[in-house]
């Protein structure tokens, strides 16, 4: 069963052609990383996935719901308002900045939505947003505010923020590129774990040993086109495309 | 000392009228330039540009004047010519003025939350109110409590310009003791009370933001 189907995805910021006929297909518990030059479209590529950018043109479906449509006439045709915010909520984000609200500790940012969106009972989402803190090793963080934390455990909180919501599938954008490098090794620890516990993932990121290691499939994009997409083994051992070839040498300088 | 005692009972009388003014404007003007300042941000432009006319008009032209247009200006205007008693047509005034500066100060609080909190927000499904309410105010309220803690104090010393539409509050109160007895003496007793008020202001204020400082 797919997950995540996304097909010829074009995406323009005014004159700017960011996407240019985007094809993804992630699979239950399937791990996909995405990499790439900055400028590729990664990002922009998973904010549309889930309605943080509108697409010019495409299909996206999610979990066999299809969220946006492209008529034979070029009309783009988003879920009407409250289905299409289901549909993207069935994903939960990471992004680079964390993003957690600084006004609220630990724990109540990860009760926050399930209470107020989910209508769950207080006791009953707190119970669970202890448990995720002790799956990301902050329970005893629980009563702090972010500002008081380390990126990697504002990252880690954030992880158990978007899981909170019993999301089907996560993205990750950029997970650890503005973490000092001592600290994405907690972060990828984090997200190794929740892929052996058969999450399915879409990973944005600059991280090629977690690419490596724990993505089934990993997608190279350049120019706003998926260059080559295949296993880890053969992106990084067997390249055949180009820009794969140079990107790839450029970082392992 | 006597006669300091002798008038204190008719000047609280006169702080009572510029209490209530105050309240008064602070109760309607916050929520008021807290409306306006979403619609300054919003996506619509027709929406934007009518507030930010209204704020032109409203911060460029005096207090005074707007004061003196309510109250003896409305009245002649033809169809919509109202004639209000003193104190409804300071309040409306004084509304009026001020949700204009707390509409700009709310819009630059608004505008300093960092758009990746609306982006969570809306990853977690919270719709736009919840966003406003439960995300983006809470922080709102922290960063702009310093300048609505001046425009607060700055009220407080405004409500004397009602002195123009002849209403006993203190300043009236006061010019009119020191006519009356050839005493200069409650000139020095209203700014005591003034400091007093503006005092317990700056008090209040200063426990808010502590309050709020928590998570820093």
């Amino acid at each position: 069963m797919k997950k995540i189907e996304a097909k010829q995805i074009y995406k323009n910021f005014q004159d700017l052609q960011v996407l240019k006929g985007i094809d993804l297909e992630v699979g239950e518990g399937e791990v996909v990383a995405v990499i790439g030059p900055s400028g590729s479209g990664k990002s922009t590529l998973l904010r549309c996935l889930n309605k943080l950018e509108t697409i010019n043109s495409g299909t996206i479906i999610i979990d066999g719901e299809t969220l946006v449509s492209t008529t034979a006439a070029g009309q783009v045709q988003y879920a009407p308002g409250n289905e299409s915010i289901r549909i993207a909520t069935k994903m939960g984000m990471v992004f680079q900045q964390f993003n957690l609200f600084p006004h609220m500790t630990v724990l109540e940012n990860l009760i926050e939505a399930p209470v107020h969106v989910q209508k769950r009972p207080v006791a009953e989402a707190t119970r669970d947003a202890e448990a995720l803190l002790q799956k990301v090793g902050l329970l005893e963080k629980r009563d702090v505010y972010p500002r008081r934390l380390s990126g990697g455990q504002q990252q880690r909180v954030a992880i158990a923020r978007a899981l909170a919501m019993h999301p089907d599938i996560m993205l990750f954008d950029e997970p650890t590129s503005s973490l000092d490098p001592e600290l994405t090794g907690e972060v990828l620890k984090t997200m190794r774990n929740l892929a052996e516990e058969n999450m399915t993932m879409v990973v944005v990121t600059h991280e090629m040993g977690f690419a490596k290691e724990v993505a089934r499939k990993v997608i190279f994009m350049a120019d706003g086109i998926v260059q080559e997409q295949g296993t880890p083994v053969e992106i990084f051992e067997h390249p055949h495309n180009e820009r794969l070839q140079a990107f790839l040498k450029s970082i392992l300088k | 000392m006597d006669y300091i005692l002798s008038i204190i009972p008719q000047m609280l009388m006169g702080t009572v009228d510029t209490l209530k003014l105050f309240f008064v404007t602070i109760v309607l003007s916050i929520p008021l330039g807290i409306f306006l300042a979403m619609g300054r941000v919003s996506a619509f432009k027709w929406l934007r540009s009518a507030i930010s006319g209204y704020v032109w008009l409203l911060r460029g032209t005096p207090l005074m004047l707007q004061l003196l247009f309510v109250y003896y200006g409305l009245p002649f205007i033809p169809v919509i010519g109202i004639r209000m008693d003193d104190f409804p047509a300071a309040v409306l005034a004084f509304v009026l003025n001020y949700a204009a500066y707390f509409c700009e100060i709310f819009r630059a609080g608004i505008q300093s939350i960092p758009v990746g909190q609306y982006e969570a927000a809306r990853t977690l499904g919270m719709n736009y109110s919840q966003t406003m309410r439960r995300i983006v105010l809470p922080q709102v309220f922290k960063i702009i409590l310093p300048p609505v803690s001046n425009e607060t104090i700055t009220l407080v010393k405004d409500t004397s310009l009602i002195y123009v539409l002849a209403m006993n509050d203190l300043l009236r109160t006061t010019r009119n003791l020191v006519q009356r007895d050839f005493n200069i003496m409650p000139f020095l007793v209203a700014a005591v009370f003034y400091l007093v008020m503006t005092l317990f202001l700056t008090y209040m204020f200063n426990r808010l933001e502590k309050r709020f400082s928590r998570y820093d």
